[in-house]
């Protein structure tokens, strides 16, 4: 009998054991490189409800690793893993690197996946422009999540330097310089100090869209009409801006303010930590921000406490000669996923559908983008979001729960329950209520140039030396290092001719033409 | 030969590390230098991947940076041995000449401590001092009527940056090697001369400076064969547009191009010149160091 019982329990191990191992045999790996959305922050703990639900639910082991927070960084990882073939099975890629590795056949065709993911496409993958941004002769190699915010960034001015000079708030160029004079020169901040700008501005440039003097000095360059770097007017118009006269002018503009010592001089660096550092330290009291990087409560906390009567408020970019005006370009963007060939070739391409539908559900969208309902936040009938009843270092916009979210930035699409509680109003400490979302609505309805089609142009195959060129010649005639004059104009529009730019316009204006942007 | 082996075998397995190493990480990977003269596909991979020639390297002569990236990328690299080299020495033989034991402990652990601070830190020191708004050096300068100096961002003033920092940097360390050929020197040729009236300036002259020429010449004849590497990390850290003239390498370009638009045929095609330099100049300067200093390498 016992012999028989003992032989029972054996057997019953058996089975459960060979079960266990059929279910562990049905999960599939999967290697996700995500764009976290706070990097620093680090991962999601193992413990994570999310794998679990992922690995219970959707049988996927999944492995994730955070990207590096800065495009450079990121396309230097994606780059390097790729000419080892070891790119990961889904990974965060920028565009330009994209068809870098999609050409050398690295990067799996995804239309078929996309009726694996219906709701998810509907979504997400809803938008024709973005969907050409990530195609090659009309196929798809790439998943493009709606962008971040269009408009988001415009001119503003601190109303209480303006206040204390008795000025007005500049409507023209002209307006513009005087006011960034007396902000210069009148002792605005009124320390008895002659240490304040007139404007600040960092050398903000990633890519060839926004190549030049990069996207700081888009008011400047919009008030000549011809911001950002191609002229998408027509086709009969389309040509890089530089060879319009009135580029020259914008630059002779931006060269002027240098040379007047109105600008902040760190303006050249590449230096976005140490340029939000000084307007919240009072340095200048003109720029070109993002609304969510000037006014939400973590970002404003810092100006806040050192000039509690301080004020910041956008305003209409500058009018030109031309009477034109612009805050900067409307390009087609979107946060782009792409698929190994390698994880395709491997089966694991439902399993990545599975993964990604699951995100775009009620389940992965609020898990994802917001943490475990009642612990990190609550949710009204409508969907919105609050902390009602949750401690504070629960809430999932706590630094301690950042990890937790890492994710978002693969289930939102900004829509109203994520700008609501992404951008709350708060009271500042002079007891002003502010309100981010404000400010990007004024931005919002500010004149953009239409540039949609500027996000589809390929880089050249020499875009280092060909962006390097533009960029470096045009600071330095900013800055004084070379002299601007008839001469000098001709030496550089040749030097970008050398460089193929006659070429990279034929092939845009082509790609552009075939995309129906541009007519 | 095998008894031999066997006899000193432990000697021989101490040595099997550093061969291990030299073969795993130096020798192995030279076998992917050919991606130089292909053009590399990472689904091919190295092997089945197609020749074309020099192809990549004609791309690198004909960038219309290249004679600017070669001027930079010496002019940098020679500045700093130029200037380090002989401060290294000047250092290590100030301390030994030291008396005070603690002042010399002192002295050796302040210079030699921004060696192991990396250039992401340092740049923060660089900034705290040179910022033309609130760096010390511009306090100083504003305080005494001048114009405040962008010393980062001015093709002037940035190789000074780059030279001056590294040797700040390095000096302390390369003074150690220095420091450590001098306590190689036999006390009884200091002991003689000073009992023959030699002062202390003469000593350093007639006995400390020839007991280490043959480690400076060592330590120099290394250096030019690096004379292409002028420190991607330095440059990476703390150039930016206005000083590219000036300031952008070989290596910086080669991340540019070869990383950031994926070429990395041409990135090797460019490491493998380098490395030919590198070797050239290395056996050239061996040679004229063995003529005339009777020094050398090998």
């Amino acid at each position: 009998m016992r012999k028989a019982i003992v032989l029972a329990l054996f057997a019953t191990f058996l089975v459960v054991g060979a079960m266990g191992a059929g279910a562990q045999a049905k999960l599939v790996d999967i290697d996700l490189w995500a764009l976290g959305a706070v990097t620093e922050a680090g991962n999601p703990p193992d413990n994570w409800v999310g794998y679990q639900i992922i690995r219970d639910k959707l049988g996927i082991n999944l492995h994730l690793v955070l990207e590096p927070s800065t495009p450079t960084d990121q396309d230097t990882k994606i780059s390097v893993a790729a000419a080892a073939n070891s790119l990961p099975d889904v990974f965060g890629v920028n565009r330009d690197m994209l068809m870098k590795i999609a050409k050398a056949g690295l990067v799996a065709q995804v239309d078929s996946l996309l009726p694996k993911m219906p709701m998810r496409t509907k979504i997400h993958y809803n938008d024709p422009v973005r969907t050409k941004l990530v195609q090659i002769s009309g196929k798809m190699y790439g998943l493009p999540d709606p962008g971040a915010m269009d408009r988001v960034e415009g001119v503003v001015i601190r109303k209480d330097w303006l206040d204390k000079l008795g000025l007005k708030a500049p409507k023209t160029l002209d307006e513009f310089m005087a006011v960034a004079k007396a902000f210069t020169e009148k002792d605005p901040d009124g320390n008895g100090q002659n240490d304040t700008y007139g404007f600040g501005a960092f050398y903000e440039s990633t890519g060839l869209s926004s190549a030049g003097f990069g996207r700081r000095f888009d008011c400047i360059l919009g008030a000549f009409g011809v911001a950002g770097m191609w002229n998408l007017d027509s086709a009969a118009k389309f040509q890089f801006n530089f060879r319009d006269p009135n580029f020259r002018k914008a630059v002779e503009f931006i060269k002027r303010m240098n040379d007047e010592k109105v600008m902040d001089p760190t303006w050249s660096a590449p230096n976005k930590d140490e340029f939000r550092a000084r307007w919240k330290q009072g340095k200048f009291g003109i720029m070109w921000e993002q609304f969510a990087a000037l006014h939400t409560q973590a970002n404003y906390k810092d100006f806040d406490k050192n000039f509690p009567n301080g004020e910041w408020v956008p305003i209409m970019p500058p009018v030109g000669p031309q009477a034109k005006s612009s805050n900067g370009i409307d390009i087609a963007q979107a946060r782009i996923y792409a698929v190994s060939a390698k994880a395709m070739k491997a089966g694991k391409g439902d399993a990545i559908a599975r993964l990604l539908e699951w995100m775009a559900s009620d389940e992965g969208y609020y898990l994802c983008g917001f943490g475990v309902e009642g612990v990190n936040y609550k949710k009204d009938a409508k969907g919105f979001i609050s902390f009602d009843g949750i401690a504070p270092e629960l809430a999932y916009t706590h630094k301690s729960q950042q990890p937790i979210t890492q994710l978002r930035n693969m289930v939102y699409i900004n829509n109203d329950i994520e700008l609501a509680v992404r951008y709350p109003t708060y009271k500042s400490q002079n007891g002003k209520t502010m309100d981010p979302l404000a400010t990007w609505k004024f931005f919002k309805n500010s004149p953009y140039t239409e540039s949609t089609g500027a996000g589809l142009i390929d880089p050249p195959s020499n875009a280092n030396d060909f962006k390097r060129y533009y960029d470096e010649n045009l600071i330095k005639f900013a800055l004084g290092q070379q002299p601007l004059n008839d001469q000098t104009w001709a030496d550089f529009m040749r030097g970008m001719d050398s460089l193929g730019a006659k070429d990279i316009e034929k092939a845009a204006k082509a790609k552009l033409i075939d995309a129906g942007l541009l007519d | 030969m095998l008894r031999n082996v066997r006899k000193h075998a432990v000697f021989y397995v101490m040595l099997a590390l550093p061969v291990s190493y030299f073969l795993v990480f130096k020798y192995g990977p030279l076998v992917n230098a050919q991606i130089a003269f292909k053009d590399f596909s990472p689904l091919d991979g190295v092997w089945k991947s197609p020749w074309i020639g020099l192809g990549n390297f004609l791309t690198f002569f004909s960038s219309i940076y290249f004679w600017e990236l070669l001027r930079n990328t010496i002019g940098l690299s020679l500045g700093k041995l130029l200037l380090g080299l002989p401060l290294a020495v000047i250092l290590a033989i100030a301390l030994n000449e030291s008396a005070l034991r603690r002042f010399r402990r002192i002295v050796q652990t302040i210079t030699y401590l921004p060696h192991f601070l990396s250039w992401v830190v340092m740049y923060g020191v660089l900034l705290l001092l040179l910022s033309p708004d609130e760096g010390l050096l511009n306090a100083v300068i504003k305080a005494a009527g001048g114009q405040p100096i962008g010393f980062l961002y001015t093709p002037k003033w940035y190789p000074v940056v780059v030279i001056l920092s590294d040797v700040w940097k390095e000096v302390g360390w390369s003074a150690i090697i220095y420091l450590a050929a001098i306590t190689g020197i036999d006390p009884g040729l200091y002991e003689a001369a000073e009992v023959e009236g030699a002062s202390r300036l003469q000593r350093i002259r007639f006995i400390t400076l020839p007991g280490i020429l043959d480690v400076v010449i060592t330590i120099g004849l290394l250096r030019l064969g690096n004379v292409l590497d002028a420190g991607f990390h330095q440059i990476f850290v703390t150039y930016s547009v206005p000083v590219y003239s000036v300031g952008d390498i070989i290596d910086t370009w080669v991340y540019r191009q070869g990383v950031l638009d994926f070429q990395f045929s041409l990135a090797t095609a460019v490491g493998l010149f380098k490395g030919c330099i590198g070797l050239a100049l290395v056996l050239s300067f061996n040679r004229l160091a063995k003529r005339y200093t009777d020094s050398s390498l090998f």
